[in-house]
């Protein structure tokens, strides 16, 4: 018993020992800012894990030029965790001066606290696509980080061995390469449909981005004139979602984002629904595969399905009562327009650039990051939807979406239950 | 003597005031603005709060099947969980109150996945489900492991069950263990020279006697497994097409995703009244069982 006692007690503080070295972070921060002084503090809050690094490379630079300003970089990865972190630091008055939103819905819910930025220097520069989820009444109420696109990214190599010459871009071309890629043997979709935001924002896109004109559809289903049931594009797009799984690799709901990335990485699969911020993850584990974008063929209309996903993942806003908000201001000004911050943008963080005062160049943001740039500037671009939908409707869709491909559900159930999702959820 | 009234009083202050100093900034004030909000349409953000009166609970009982659903799934998680971990701690304990080799190992062992977070222990899992079960079915064909584990709802919910036992049992095994060795010696003796088997021991003498044990074991189970929220977040994210989502996910979900963060409050409510419910009769019922030697 004696033994089995000193055991235990050794595990605990073995686990006390682990547990304070999880928060030894919080207090580093603290010390930090008790040695400053007088210097004012902007605190960041964001979650973009994977420029975390870069960030606080940056902040080095941007307090040596600015030695009166301190930055204090926060992040908290993850969509939900992110927006809850961020609630309960307003809710505990340790609000930050600067931190990210996504736009639309949740710009309108986050607007008792936003800073109209619409007199800054950088507001003339945006893309026009770029600015609309961030703008109400005429005013611009945050700064888009950087542009995204999403679609099927294909392995021309795959392709080629398969036999595929023409590269899809209906759903009955891409039927048919999917025929021909298991023909070759080769697994034709990765679908990581474990993940809710694959399926519920972005998988989902094309179907409402397709509509004629999008703004008034969603508009429509707020008011209840539109219905997601009998829609043309909801259906040719559950069909679209059919292929993907006929043509797919075991386990579709089992398998999650990583996986599926390692499957088209590793030749395993010759698609995946993915983004150009993918391209660092492929690079990791192959970096010499040979990408390009297929857009997500619905329906037979060549012209209106050659198109990419293109959106802002998340925009910088300022909070409107925060103590330090001309330093915050001069902050992002200078993240879009030093030289410094430029560099980082498109070097560093890999993005595709929002600003045209930036240059990108194709090598800078890698093979898929050069593909979305392309669309982009032949403006064959489907604008992201799922911001404008109400608060949880993608988490909802992705588990209607997830009924479909378990066989729970049919299409026109699908479609029923992610009806019935907007009803429920629509302010 | 009023004075030693007094000196008691200030006694009392001293040692146990900043505890409730600190149980009443984290718990109580808390718990009163959550009853409040539980009245209002607040979506946890907005300066603007509008009291609904009754309209929160009633949309949660008529207009919200995701609630109800998962009510059931927690429901027979806790039923399942409770029965499993308290008969797999009660017998690890039985075990390794005998003489056996490396017992005092063995309860470390045992008890050791409680030491771990649930978060972590079900990432860890999580793993183990998708890939470890996968290749090993491949390499041995065993149906058991070709399931497609955590991906529908019975693997998914058996899943879950499988390392929440294997996470509290161990806990409860300390408990039991406590209590067993506590059942004197005598009285077992006696027992044997009466000729009693294993089992007629077993059942009418320890069990019997570490009734206390069972009302405590059972309290924490019950509890537990009606709060359970890291494994489920860890395992299945409530997946797939939430089909096992527990209540303390749903209502995580309804105030954190949804933004309605009265419509969150308001099932909490109803989630702490249930559980406080269920376990206060079962504390009641088995104590009136706890015996005397």
């Amino acid at each position: 018993m004696k033994n089995f006692r000193l055991t235990l007690a050794l595990l605990l503080v073995c686990s006390m020992f682990l547990s304070a070295c999880g928060s030894s972070g919080g207090s580093e921060g603290e010390n930090g800012n008790a040695a400053s002084g007088e210097k004012k503090k902007v605190t960041v809050f964001q979650f973009k894990t994977e420029i975390v690094d870069g960030l606080n490379e940056l902040k080095v630079e941007f307090e040596k030029e600015y030695p009166d300003i301190q930055l204090d970089i926060q992040t908290v990865g993850g969509g939900a965790d992110y927006g809850a972190a961020l609630k309960t630091k307003f809710a505990s008055n340790d609000a930050p001066d600067i931190f990210s939103n996504g736009g639309d819905a949740e710009m309108e819910m986050w607007l008792d606290h936003l800073e109209d930025l619409s007199d800054q220097p950088w507001v003339d520069d945006l893309l026009e696509l770029t600015k609309e989820p961030m703008t109400k009444d005429g005013k611009v109420y945050g700064m888009p980080m950087n542009l995204e696109g999403w679609g099927y990214i294909y392995n021309k190599d795959l392709f080629e061995q398969a036999g595929i010459t023409e590269l899809p871009k209906t759903y009955s071309e891409l039927e048919a390469a999917a025929k021909k890629l298991q023909e070759a043997g080769i697994t034709a979709f990765a679908n990581a449909y474990q993940e809710w935001w694959l399926l519920g924002t972005q998988g989902v896109n094309p179907a409402f981005a397709q509509q004629p004109d999008p703004n008034a559809f969603i508009q429509g289903l707020n008011e209840g004139t539109e219905k997601i049931t009998g829609n043309e594009k909801f259906e040719e797009w559950a069909r679209l979602l059919q292929l993907t799984l006929d043509y797919g690799n075991k386990n579709p709901l089992t398998t999650d984002y990583n996986t599926a990335i390692s499957l088209l990485a590793t030749e395993k699969a010759a698609m995946m629904q993915n983004g150009n911020w993918a391209q660092t993850e492929i690079d990791a584990i192959n970096p010499d595969l040979n990408l390009g974008y297929l857009p997500m063929a619905m329906g037979d209309n060549a012209e209106e399905n050659d198109k990419l996903n293109v959106g802002v993942p998340a925009n910088l806003v300022i909070n409107k009562n925060s103590d330090v908000k001309e330093e915050a201001k001069t902050f992002l000004n200078w993240l879009v327009t030093s030289d410094m911050g430029k560099e980082y943008i498109v070097q560093k963080f890999k993005f595709i650039p929002a600003v045209t005062t930036i240059d990108a160049k194709p090598e800078d943001m890698g093979d898929l990051g050069a593909a979305v740039w392309e669309y982009v500037q032949a403006e064959k671009v489907l604008g992201r939807q799922s911001a404008k939908f109400p608060d949880g409707a993608g988490q909802e869709f992705a588990g209607a979406i997830q009924a479909y491909l378990a066989g729970k559900s049919d299409t026109n159930k699908m479609l029923e239950d992610m009806q019935a999702t907007w009803d429920n959820l629509k302010k | 003597m009023n004075n030693k009234r007094w000196a008691g009083l200030a006694q009392q202050t001293v040692y146990i005031g900043p505890a409730l100093l600190f149980f009443a900034i984290t718990i109580i004030i808390p718990f009163v603005m959550g009853m409040y909000y539980s009245f209002t349409d607040w979506n946890g953000v907005s300066g603007t709060v509008t009291w609904v009166g009754l309209d929160n609970f009633k949309r949660m009982f008529t207009n919200d099947d995701a609630f109800l659903t998962s009510f059931w799934f927690t429901t027979k998680f806790t039923i399942v969980g409770v029965i499993l971990t308290n008969l797999v701690g009660f017998f690890l304990a039985y075990f390794l109150t005998k003489n056996i080799k490396m017992r005092n190992w063995l309860r470390t062992v045992f008890f050791m996945p409680n030491v771990i977070g649930g978060l972590l222990l079900g990432f860890i899992w999580q793993f183990i489900f998708i890939k470890g079960f996968a290749t090993v079915g491949e390499a041995t064909g065993i149906p058991f492991f070709q399931l497609p584990w955590l991906g529908d709802e019975t693997t998914g919910f058996w899943g879950i069950i499988m390392v929440f036992v294997w996470q509290s049992s161990g806990y409860l095994m300390v408990i039991y263990i406590a209590s067993i060795t506590n059942v004197s010696k005598e009285v077992l003796e006696a027992a044997e020279i009466d000729g009693a088997s294993r089992f007629q021991v077993l059942r009418s003498i320890i069990v019997p006697l570490i009734m206390p044990a069972v009302t405590v074991c059972l309290f924490l189970a019950i509890s537990w497994s009606f709060k359970m929220f890291d494994l489920n977040l860890s395992l299945t994210k409530g997946g797939p097409y939430r089909s096992t989502e527990s209540l303390a996910m749903n209502v995580y979900d309804e105030a954190f995703v949804k933004n309605r963060y009265g419509l969150g409050t308001a099932k909490s409510l109803v989630f702490f009244l249930v559980v406080a419910a269920i376990t206060l009769v079962q504390v009641r019922l088995t104590k009136k069982r706890e015996v005397e030697a």
